[in-house]
């Protein structure tokens, strides 16, 4: 089982020596629970049956001035336990920001790009800052999660998140792997209606926002778009992402179980798509 | 009379852990020198319980197992909501019952430096939302 969707910010390691972490991962990302020793995460991943997670970092150079946790600390984890896959972050909005992603991407080895408009402060359709980090990530084959939607960063900012902007960027980069993050809620319709005609759009689970993961995944998709739907026409388009720490994957995977949808939808949804987005299947 | 606090880290496993301390607590009496008191057993959580009972395999899953039903998950929790000052969904309130059920401090009599209890009477921290670090107290008071 592969998790689309998890931070680093609970790892109690990378905050010794950087004092300056708990102040922006307190203020900018919205986090507060007190870290815990690396080898929890592992436990937690064991509890949840995930084999391997995907670690997103977040640089926020140009409107908060910070990175929640740099590319190279990613590289670092992801290079000294296999269960992780380390994703880079850049900022758009800066000027080296292309060149920052190449480096991560073809010297650091990072397998994907983290882009959260809402905190980074920047238009998912705008042509000079983010269509040339898009036609990057499409040439150098990377798949690229964009958040959506409802984000609890306090210092996210709803403009930046409508997902329907990225109909024309998955229409003018066909080649580029895009995954909507958050399921796109509160506009699930419009995330749903973009992964179902586009082929290079996808979605991840992480669509909590009140309630339990198994409350909320049968209110949005048993009962709001119907598990036939998912079933029919988006068996391939569907990651799990458990958004962890914030939320635990434990209870996100039983979320998922606890639907009466069919054992072959769950296997795509756990494993295969996630592993078909980062080459790691034909 | 003296007293003295005793701190203690552990990491729970699995999402409901049963960890016996009870040689921890023996050994921490024993260290205190105190002969004759009390000593106090605490967490320092809400999603964690103390008991004592039987230390036996079966004993320790089936009480696990009787919590499991006594806080089901699929109730409509108003606790189920984002939790800003943590940054997180408190999706927990499963635990935080469990917890409250089971109460989260026991005590023993001390005598000759030692602890008053029965031969089969274990000390059990049990997490019941782990994997997490947890915390217990041990205090001891007497002369």
């Amino acid at each position: 089982m592969i998790d689309f969707h998890t931070y680093p910010v609970m790892i109690k390691e990378i905050y010794e020596n950087d004092d300056e972490l708990y102040k922006v991962v307190k203020n900018v990302f919205g986090f507060g629970f007190p870290p815990q020793p690396l080898d929890l995460f592992f436990m937690e991943m064991r509890e949840a049956g995930v084999e391997k997670a995907v670690l997103l970092p977040l640089d926020c150079s140009k409107r908060h001035n910070c990175e929640i946790v740099s590319n190279e600390i990613i590289t670092e984890l992801m290079n000294k336990y296999s269960y992780f896959i380390g994703f880079a972050s850049v900022d758009p909005t800066m000027e080296n920001a292309c060149l920052k992603l190449e480096e991560a991407i073809i010297n650091l080895g990072l397998k994907g790009l983290n882009l959260d408009p809402a905190i980074q402060g920047f238009f998912i359709d705008d042509k000079t800052n983010a269509y040339p980090i898009y036609e990057l990530c499409q040439s150098l084959k990377i798949p690229i999660i964009i958040h959506c939607g409802l984000n609890w960063s306090p210092s996210a900012l709803v403009k930046y998140s409508r997902p329907y902007m990225l109909d024309e960027v998955a229409l003018n980069f066909p080649d580029l792997s895009i995954v909507i993050s958050h399921f796109g809620w509160p506009w699930v319709d419009e995330a749903l209606m973009i992964a179902i005609k586009r082929p290079n759009v996808y979605l991840d689970t992480a669509i909590l926002y009140s309630g339990t993961p198994s409350e909320t995944y049968k209110k949005i998709f048993e009962s709001h778009i119907g598990l036939e739907v998912l079933e029919r026409s988006l068996r391939t388009k569907i990651l799990f992402g458990s958004n962890y720490p914030r939320i635990d994957m434990r209870r996100s995977v039983r979320g998922i179980n606890n639907l009466c949808l069919s054992n072959e939808f769950k296997e795509m949804v756990f494993n295969d798509n996630a592993k078909t987005l980062l080459g790691f299947k034909e | 009379m003296k007293t003295i606090i005793n701190r203690f880290k552990l990491i729970s496993k699995h999402e409901i852990d049963v960890i016996n301390i009870t040689d921890n607590v023996i050994k921490t009496t024993h260290d205190s020198s105190i002969s004759s008191g009390l000593a106090l057993i605490m967490s320092l959580h809400t999603t964690t319980g103390i008991f004592v009972n039987e230390g036996e395999p079966d004993v320790e899953a089936d009480i696990k197992n009787q919590f499991e039903m006594l806080a089901p998950e699929n109730f409509s929790y108003r606790h189920a909501r984002f939790l800003a000052t943590d940054g997180q969904m408190a999706i927990n309130s499963v635990s935080h019952i469990k917890s409250a059920l089971m109460g989260f401090q026991c005590f023993f009599p001390i005598e000759y430096n030692a602890l008053v209890k029965g031969s089969r009477q274990n000390i059990y921290f049990v997490d019941f939302d782990g994997p997490q670090e947890r915390n217990y107290v041990i205090q001891i008071l007497g002369n």
